[in-house]
């Protein structure tokens, strides 16, 4: 499998891979079973929706 | 393959879900159910607490009601670290949701810095940033902003926004190239088995030989106890933003991707799980 040319080999470092490998583990571990949860800012743009 | 940027999104967009419940030693009017929110990890629980502290004064009386403070598992929560650094250092390998305990009296003064407005978490905050410039550019990029620059971090910060944080803090990260880093790095190394609030010292990102600092250079210098020999059983787990970097990552690219907004690079030397 060819690689982009875009990518150098510095940018496929263990480290860097591993890097982004945990951060998405740590999103499936901290946010996917809760993201019915509230958000502590809210963002202006959204309207609240009332629960009925 | 991501882009660093990425990184920075990932980091931004962090967040512990929590349960908010209120400490069986506060007196109620009516019972307070549990709260659950989303909490930001590069925020500070006195900034993005608004509706917990909304919430449980519904229940209470108000001269039942003295400074919100809280704790997790005995252990005072200290509002002026980043809720990220809380989560990793006290509450990592635990099952979520965080479950943490408000106290609405009782302040544990010794603990704890009083938190009386937003306008405390923002010098604490701006502070931190300007301590961090000190220590990468001599002071002399946040000293160059306008009092306007210096709100949009804060706004940015506060209102979760964060293109507008970025738009203001790359500049706080860059560097000249033929230096090839910072002057020193800002990083904090926070641990559970001490009194000491943190280990600071000045590190810079590369070595005199021209040789790039790792996390391992660094851990090595300061806190070698948190590295593994070879053949030993890992005791330590050392985390930023609830992950294990290798201990070859260069500092500086940490530095500039895995800081806290306030321009530290936090992290938490934890006691590894047993299993």
């Amino acid at each position: 499998q060819s690689m982009s040319l875009s990518v150098s080999p510095a940018q496929t470092a263990a480290w860097r891979r591993q890097i982004f490998e945990q951060l998405s583990e740590r999103t499936k571990r901290e946010m996917d079973n809760f993201r019915h949860y509230e958000q502590a800012i809210e963002q202006s743009v959204w309207v609240k929706k009332g629960t009925m | 393959m991501a882009d660093d940027k990425d990184v920075l999104r990932d980091v931004w967009f962090g967040r512990i879900p929590t349960c908010f419940t209120l400490s069986q030693d506060e007196a109620t009017e009516r019972e307070a159910e549990p709260y659950y929110l989303l909490l930001p990890r590069v925020s500070y629980l006195t900034l993005v607490t608004d509706k917990v502290k909304k919430h449980f004064l519904k229940a209470m009386r108000t001269e039942d009601v003295e400074e919100m403070w809280f704790e997790y598992e005995g252990t005072p929560l200290k509002w002026h670290n980043p809720i990220g650094v809380l989560f990793d250092l006290h509450a990592s390998n635990t099952v979520l949701p965080w479950s943490i305990t408000v106290h609405f009296k009782n302040f544990p003064d010794s603990d704890l810095l009083h938190c009386p407005s937003n306008s405390v978490i923002e010098a604490h905050f701006m502070s931190s940033i300007k301590e961090a410039d000190a220590l990468k550019h001599k002071g002399q990029v946040v000293n160059d902003m306008q009092k306007k620059d210096h709100k949009q971090l804060w706004m940015g910060l506060q209102n979760d926004k964060f293109d507008q944080f970025w738009a203001m803090n790359r500049k706080l990260m860059e560097y000249p190239t033929e230096e090839g880093g910072f002057r020193y790095i800002p990083f904090r190394i926070y641990q559970t088995t001490s009194d000491r609030p943190f280990i600071q010292k000045l590190f810079r990102p590369v070595s005199p030989e021209g040789n790039t600092h790792t996390l391992g250079d660094l851990l090595k210098a300061m806190y070698p106890d948190a590295l593994t020999n070879d053949g030993e059983q890992k005791r330590y787990q050392v985390v930023i933003h609830g992950i294990e970097p290798l201990l070859e990552t260069p500092l500086q690219w940490l530095s500039e991707h895995l800081s806290h907004p306030d321009n530290f690079l936090h992290i938490c030397v934890i006691p590894a799980p047993s299993d």
